[in-house]
């Protein structure tokens, strides 16, 4: 069991023997000892996996602007090191080998809203720290069913570290390919009061907006701020980062509450709260760089779909 | 279906497509230009998955109507004359809500 979800975690990298290695070393040699093995196996995938290479060096890129070639290689092999870890941090749960510990300190306002069994909200995440590990620990801190959007499929390991959609669990999946892309579930799901989670620095297609972010326009999915403005709740942008080996930190930098100023200036005021959610983003990479995962170009995506904003 | 049902029903489709117009933005749209039987996404009135959340709330102000069988979601919200079916049938049935 333990192996299928390990083989989840990592996708398409890493192969039945290296995944074995790693599974030996964090035995043996604890979390310390698995990392370690990554500054052997991703000089591989810095060589080898091209396309994972171009997308982080389109983040780097602009993250280092002045920095030389060489420098923004060590940097992506970084980046990828760091995604190890956060590979190597979920099996760690999932296998129960132990757990992380959580900083979260929410606001008085943000505690009365987690609290409070009327007022639903979505929280806004990226791929940043390791949401996966900050999700299962949220499900605990917070007494208010959780859905997450994604598909269960592309998060076997997720689903189960999380035991989601078990009677007693609060995270609860919500499937993308769902009827309208499952956006009448969330909606009802906020308006009984619970929270949605949902991913903002990453279109996977969905319709897009830009915002300026580390220097260029970049495009950012809005459906978030699309569905907090017609139901009235609150956006709360919700960061974690890996502050030490065994240490998780949550951070809230924004609480959006989207309202249109007019029915005729939806596409300003999306863009308005989009930008200052690319602003947040922008902070965060500012002081943990090797901590975001996008590995997606979002700069020169094919397409901008907003068709009717 | 008796004559005050069929005018009740009527009425339903009348308000769903002011509603539709007045929250969606629609331009250029006017709600007697609204086929009560195309259909309410992609083709058709060419709506997105936004709009739908704009609808759901749409049904829950202004009907107290939630749909708890999403496999009845694309039924439902096929058409204006398939909404405006489910929003009779909730609303008859349970006359406080």
């Amino acid at each position: 069991m333990a192996d299928k979800k390990l083989k989840a975690s990592a996708k398409k990298r890493g192969n039945r023997l290296g995944l074995w290695f790693f599974k030996i070393s964090l035995r043996l040699f604890g979390l310390s000892g698995a990392y370690g093995l990554l500054y052997l196996v991703c000089p591989y995938y810095l060589i080898f996996d091209r396309p994972g290479f171009s997308a982080g060096m389109a983040y780097i890129n602009r993250r280092y602007r002045d920095h030389n070639f060489l420098h923004k290689i060590y940097y992506v092999y970084k980046l990828l090191i760091n995604q190890g870890k956060n590979l190597i941090d979920r099996y760690y749960i999932i296998s129960g080998q132990g757990q992380f510990e959580i900083e979260d300190q929410p606001d008085e306002r943000l505690e009365a809203l987690f609290n409070d069994p009327q007022r639903g909200g979505i929280l806004l995440l990226a791929h940043v720290g390791n949401w996966q590990v900050i999700m299962a620990g949220l499900g605990k801190l917070i007494k208010k069913p959780i859905y997450l959007l994604m598909r269960p499929e592309d998060n076997v390991a997720l689903k189960d570290m999380l035991d989601v959609d078990g009677e007693q669990e609060l995270v609860k999946i919500i499937s993308p390919e769902g009827y309208l892309g499952g956006v009448i579930e969330l909606t009802q799901a906020i308006s009984r009061g619970h929270l949605v989670s949902i991913m903002g620095d990453r279109t996977y297609g969905a319709d897009s907006v830009e915002a300026c972010f580390l220097g260029e326009k970049a495009h950012f999915p809005y459906a978030a701020f699309g569905m907090a403005a017609a139901i009235g709740c609150p956006v709360i942008v919700l960061f974690s980062a890996k502050v030490s080996t065994k240490k998780y930190r949550i951070f809230y930098p924004t609480v959006i509450e989207p309202r249109y100023s007019s029915r005729h200036n939806k596409r300003q005021d999306i863009e308005g709260w989009i930008q200052k959610f690319a602003k947040n983003l922008e902070d965060y990479v500012a002081e943990y760089p090797f901590q975001w995962f996008v590995f997606d170009d979002i700069w020169t995506e094919n397409s901008i779909n907003n068709k009717r904003l | 279906m008796s004559d005050n049902e069929a005018q009740e029903l009527v009425e339903i489709r009348k308000k769903l497509k002011t509603m539709l117009v007045e929250n969606l933005s629609l331009e250029d749209v006017n709600p007697d230009d609204i086929k009560a039987d195309e259909p309410l996404f992609g083709e058709g009135l060419g709506l997105d998955s936004l709009d739908a959340v704009e609808i759901v709330v749409m049904l829950q102000r202004n009907f107290g109507l939630e749909v708890k069988d999403m496999n009845k979601g694309r039924e439902i919200f096929y058409s204006i004359d398939t909404l405006a079916k489910y929003v009779y049938d909730h609303t008859k049935a349970s006359p406080e809500s």
